[in-house]
């Protein structure tokens, strides 16, 4: 069993705790992604997984081991840097080659692995240059592939398409996913940009303020998220996260769910609740989370509708952004382009069914 | 089975090293240690053989740095000594300054403006440097007659200007050489003047620097003898000749007066490194190092 | 310490006048003429002060002058440099000089990289520690000659009497040939072996700490990560201090003139005492200035050869 266990661990730097009672799985051949605003101690946890920090309390397992206690060097964690941390005074071909030197191997199978690993990364044509001759993404490929030159027991990313453009972005999501996927180990990569957390990861854990706030799959994180944080942190446009209150709760239904009635923005809409919000009672303070592709469009005779004007349109291609505002509440909702509307409008839109999150007042998810 | 033993990341030493570091910077020292030593002892007490640690300490020879007794019976005179000490304090002080200015400006030109031969130009001044003092002396004591500039103030802080300005070239260049230009481009683009970019952008970032070269230049310019010896007067003689002239004449070295003028004169020089010290390390390092 | 983008735009948001476009201040300031209208003080200061006393000492060096006599000087052409040439004193003397130059700056390179190991990471008291090491540099050369002559006086002196615990009689030091020049090199290295420090320290100092993490995932040796890592940073800064140091020895005089005089003989006479003892005791001033040019040329050739070395690291940088 190749995994990492990360188990209550806590990092305190004098009184700042920057990781906080952290629990966590990784299995073989997934790839978990740290995801979480700056400060949030992502980079902290991982560098306690590679041994480059210490845990002040807690444990870490690695393959089955407890690693506590182990130096970064008897770990044998691979781990690709934000700056990449290529060996400036050698050529590519020695700096895939470094890692190497540790495991008393032949020459010749150094030269062989390094001869793979410059194939499978696009490296041949560059391999007796400098680092300082090296374009951005040239050096981020040379530092996956001083990673991947050896058999580690799991590989660690600290921010890896950072420092990339757009474009190289997205070649090289897809690149590292295929190697990644080839090689079959535990790999833990820490990002701040969602975009590359929900394309590259099996499960993302998302932080804030040295809390692991939820760890579930990309689709999960969307469709359910945990609590206001993650609903807002996941998803672009960002979610619409309204303050509203419980107007009644109905009897059971068939099906088990439970109607409710909320109250926001002067008006009442019902929507099909389950159990825990309905254990809420009425007069209940909750937010109500929408997300802009769940709003529809309605006109003005239609029920469980909010009621708003048009403040401002964003095109963007096929779909539009539509900044909506009532009584000083922001609402954004996507729409195709082709809807006609136009700024200072009024409209009624209505959340499709089943989509619509309930919060309550601490913050988690209910429904 | 979770708390820890207080352990470092890479790049922090223990006690363990502060020992080791310990051991070796007292045996370093101990020569300087001695001589500031014996400023305190009487004459006896200093030659004394093995070395005597403990002895009882006495301020007569800095008393003597700065009076002396009559040779004929009777009464103190002033030595001099507060005016040799601040002749040293004022020609140094100056002359590096109006040094670290014009090199400064000197290695803006070379480090932003660079001419075609520039690498010509700074190898010739690097070159003024090297003709040993004994050969410039002569001309320059003749050039200093006809001016009328021996003995003056003038005379020797433009000369020791002249002798700083080749190293605080070469440094401040390095310095300006390793900036970041992104920020100076940024600057000029929100329509800053080129004497603001310089002002407030590059030179803030290079105190450091300025600080470990003001601070290299003073110990060389402090210590400086043979062109003091020839070219001040009575008036503007500076501490290292002063000490030559009172070891001079006399039977045997008063170690005492000798330590205890060495003691006096090394304090500024110490405390200027002191104080510097953090802007020292890290203005050689922001310097001197190719990113 | 970082300045940043935001703060340039917010200099120039506090009302900066625009550049000088017009007029006299402008053609005076204009982008072609900054640089040469910066360097110009220094120019001039370095001509009038350095440049133009070595023009007429170089001139001098083809006459025949003594600076004792009334008598003008006398054109003599090359008969000064040829005199001084064929000395074989002068030999003599360079060899001297070349032995005491290695000695100490091999001595200070070694020393000073050692103490930079020592101080290369943080650790209690470090700073203090740190201002014991540089106090010798901060000592003037004249007491550091007379109290090194002192601690190597064969009684009275503290390094003597140490060494003589482990030699059967009174260890001599000054007196003799070769310890003399060792005395000489030692007392030196000593003085400016901090330099050295400082330099390779500040070398250490800048390694980016993302790189020794590196070697530490990759699990690289100790000597492994020296040679790979710290080694090229420093390297650049190492010669460095070989170049200043190297020229600033050769001229070595205070100290060996005041430890042993040039003796004893003239086993540890530099050439730099010698050209003093030309001019200044022998009168003999053009040939004083001759022989110093030839030391100017020596030491011209050996920081080219320095130079051109830095140059063809960095381009294959």
């Amino acid at each position: 069993m190749d995994e990492i266990r990360l188990d209550r661990l806590t990092k305190r730097f004098g009184e700042l705790v920057a990781v906080d009672q952290a629990n966590l799985t990784v299995g073989q051949g997934e790839v978990m992604c740290l995801l979480g605003p700056s400060g949030c101690g992502k980079t902290t946890m991982l560098r306690m997984i590679a041994g480059l920090e210490w845990a002040t309390s807690g444990d870490i397992w690695i393959g089955g081991k407890r690693v506590n206690d182990l130096p970064a060097r008897d770990r044998n964690v691979a781990m690709t840097f934000q700056f990449y941390a290529l060996y400036p005074s050698l050529p590519v071909q020695d700096n895939l080659a470094y890692p190497l030197y540790a495991e008393n191997l032949s020459k010749a199978e150094i030269a062989k692995r390094v001869a793979q690993v410059s194939e499978a990364l696009d490296l041949k044509s560059i391999l007796k240059r400098r680092p300082h001759q090296l374009s951005e993404g040239e050096k981020q490929r040379v530092a996956v592939g001083r990673s991947i030159v050896r058999d580690p027991t799991c590989f660690l990313f600290d921010e890896p398409l950072s420092r990339l453009d757009i474009q190289l972005r997205q070649t090289m999501r897809t690149q590292i996913k295929e190697v990644l996927t080839k090689l079959d180990k535990p790999t833990v990569i820490v990002t701040h940009d969602q975009i590359e957390a929900l394309t590259m990861a099996d499960r993302i854990a998302v932080m804030q303020l040295g809390k692991v706030e939820q760890i579930a799959t990309p689709h999960d994180l969307f469709a359910r998220p945990a609590n206001l944080f993650v609903a807002s942190f996941i998803g672009t446009p960002q979610m619409n996260l309204m303050p509203a209150g419980v107007a009644d709760v109905g009897g059971p239904e068939s099906d088990g769910s439970v109607s409710a009635r909320f109250s926001l923005l002067g008006e009442t809409i019902s929507a099909r609740v389950n159990n825990g919000v309905a254990a809420l009672g009425s007069g209940a303070k909750v937010t109500l989370g929408i997300r802009p592709r769940s709003f529809e469009f309605a006109n003005g005779s239609a029920t469980d509708c909010l009621h708003a004007s048009v403040d401002l349109i964003e095109p963007m291609g096929a779909e539009m952004l539509v900044h909506l505002i009532e009584q000083g509440v922001d609402m954004r909702c996507v729409v195709p382009s082709a809807t006609h509307i136009s700024v200072g409008d009024r409209v009624s839109v209505r959340c499709k069914s089943g989509q619509l999150h309930v919060f309550d007042n601490a913050g988690k998810l209910v429904g | 089975m979770s708390e820890r033993r207080e352990v470092r990341a890479i790049g922090q030493a223990g006690w363990g090293r502060t020992l080791g570091a310990g051991i070796v910077s007292l045996i370093y020292f101990f020569p300087v240690y001695f001589i500031l030593m014996t400023a305190f002892k009487t004459r006896p007490d200093a030659l004394a053989m093995p070395i005597k640690f403990f002895f009882s300490p006495t301020l007569a020879n800095f008393y003597s740095v700065f009076w002396r007794a009559d040779i004929q019976g009777g009464g103190v005179t002033n030595s001099g000594f507060s005016l040799y000490f601040f002749n040293s304090l004022f020609i140094s002080g100056t002359s590096v300054t109006l040094a670290l200015i014009i090199g400064t400006a000197a290695a803006y030109a070379f480090s932003r403006f660079p001419l075609r031969g520039n690498d010509t130009y700074l190898f010739i001044i690097l070159t003024t440097r090297m003709l040993p003092p004994i050969i410039a002396i002569i001309p320059i004591f003749v050039l200093f007659r006809v001016f009328g500039l021996s003995g003056s103030y003038t005379g020797i802080i433009a000369l020791y200007t002249a002798f700083n300005l080749p190293f605080s070239i070469w440094m401040v260049k390095s310095f300006f050489d390793d900036l970041d230009r992104d920020i100076e481009d940024a600057g000029r683009m929100d329509g800053s003047s080129e004497w603001s970019v310089f002002r407030k952008i590059c030179l803030p970032q290079i105190y450091g620097g300025l600080a470990a070269t003001f601070v290299f230049a003073v110990i060389l310019t402090w210590n400086e003898f043979l062109f003091a010896l020839m070219l001040t007067g009575t008036e503007t003689r500076t501490v290292p000749v002063a000490i030559a002239r009172t070891i001079g004449g006399q039977v045997g070295v008063d170690w005492g007066l000798m330590s205890a003028i060495e003691t006096l004169f090394i304090i500024p020089v110490v405390v200027v490194t002191f104080l510097l010290q953090n802007q020292l390390l890290r203005g050689v390092t922001f310097g001197t190092i190719r990113k | 310490m970082a300045t940043t983008v935001s703060s340039a735009t917010a200099l120039a948001q506090q009302g900066q006048p625009a550049r000088n476009a017009t007029g006299f201040m402008g053609w005076i300031l204009s982008p072609e003429r900054r640089g040469p209208l910066l360097v110009t003080p220094a120019i001039i200061t370095l001509f009038v002060v350095n440049i133009f006393p070595l023009l007429w000492s170089f001139g001098l060096s083809f006459y025949e002058y003594k600076a004792n006599r009334i008598a003008p000087p006398v054109f003599a052409g090359l008969a000064n440099y040829r005199y001084v040439l064929t000395d074989p004193g002068i030999w003599e003397r360079f060899g001297n000089t070349a032995v005491i130059v290695v000695g100490s700056v091999v001595l200070q390179l070694v020393v000073g990289f050692l103490l930079a190991l020592l101080f290369a990471q943080e650790f209690p008291l470090r700073r203090y520690l740190l201002m014991l090491i540089l106090s010798p540099m901060m000592l003037s050369l004249s007491a550091v000659g007379v109290f090194f002559k002192l601690f190597y006086d064969p009684t009275l002196g503290f390094i003597s009497r140490f060494i003589s615990l482990f030699t059967t009689d009174t260890f001599v030091i000054l007196s003799t040939p070769a310890r003399a020049t060792i005395a000489v090199v030692v007392a030196d290295a000593w003085m400016w072996s901090p330099f050295v420090m400082l330099l390779v320290l500040a070398g250490l100092v800048s390694v980016p700490k993302y790189l020794y993490e590196a070697a530490e995932i990759d699990r690289a040796g100790r000597w492994r990560r020296f040679r790979t890592i710290t080694f090229p940073y420093i390297r650049s800064l190492l010669l460095l201090a070989l170049l200043f140091r190297t020229i600033e020895t050769f001229k070595i005089f205070d100290i060996v003139y005041l430890l042993t005089e040039g003796g004893p003989g003239s086993s540890t006479e530099t050439v730099s005492v010698y050209v003093y003892r030309l001019a200044f005791q022998f009168f003999r001033t053009s040939q004083a200035s001759a022989l110093g040019y030839i030391m100017v040329f020596a030491v011209v050739v050996l920081t080219s050869l320095y130079l051109y070395a830095i140059q063809t690291r960095q381009s294959e940088a």
